[in-house]
């Protein structure tokens, strides 16, 4: 049974509370792999703010772990994505990856960050000063998903 | 009634919609013409690339038809974690 969890949250979350309960979660697994997304701290006074589309965006992040699942022999993954407003150094984004060896893990993390960042419905728009501005994928985000189709 | 829902930046130039089938319209590309029509500024927006449309919550790539009860999100591109 592999050990799943996706929560869409308004509220902040430890990122270190996130990664024990998952190695709880998927004892005797080899490896683990956790990725932490966190506002980037270039304006304190800088305001991030994500929303989502809920329910289309859970069942959209379920699809995309379960091809992480078929492609990659996994105990065990954890998603946390912060929707709301945040500030810098808050974390977005959890996603950890268990399996028994390492390779499997590393690879299965990497793709998840990748079609969260540019498949997930979310939006994102950073405002400071009074001024929003809308933050949509980076040509790098569309070539980053692409290394997974080749 | 439909539901229509505007997400990202097409969020800005609309607010949700709960609205009757519009007289004549069966598709999502006519529902499309016609709120193009009826807001410019939508109009815009919605004729830039890398928007998405779901209807009941599932991507469609085609036009697809209308139906009562339906809803319908026009996405702008995406950007996660």
């Amino acid at each position: 049974m592999t050990a799943t969890y996706l929560k869409i949250c308004q509220e902040s979350f430890d990122p270190e509370a996130e990664h024990k309960a998952f190695r709880d979660a998927v004892g005797g697994a080899g490896a683990i792999v956790a990725f932490t997304g966190l506002v980037r701290g270039e304006g304190a006074d800088l305001t991030l703010t994500l929303s989502h589309y809920e329910g289309f965006t859970e069942s959209q992040i379920l699809e995309i772990a379960k091809t992480a699942e078929r492609r990659w022999p996994l105990a065990g993954w954890r998603i946390l994505h912060r929707v709301g407003a945040m500030k810098a150094e808050e974390p977005i984004v959890f996603v950890a990856t268990a399996s028994r060896h390492r390779r499997d893990a590393f690879e299965a993390a990497d793709f998840l960050m990748d079609y969260l960042k540019s498949e997930a419905a979310f939006w994102k728009s950073e405002s400071a000063a009074g001024e929003r501005r809308w933050i949509e994928p980076r040509a790098q985000d569309i070539d980053d998903k692409k290394r997974w189709t080749k | 009634m439909i539901d229509i829902l505007f997400f990202g930046r097409l969020g800005d130039v609309s607010e949700r919609l709960h609205i009757e089938i519009p007289q004549g319209l069966t598709d999502t590309d006519g529902l499309s013409s016609w709120l193009s029509e009826q807001n410019v500024a939508l109009g815009i927006e919605l004729g830039k690339v890398g928007n998405r449309i779901a209807l009941n919550k599932t991507i469609i790539t085609a036009s697809s038809p209308l139906n009562d009860g339906d809803e319908i999100a026009y996405m702008s591109p995406l950007s996660g974690g």
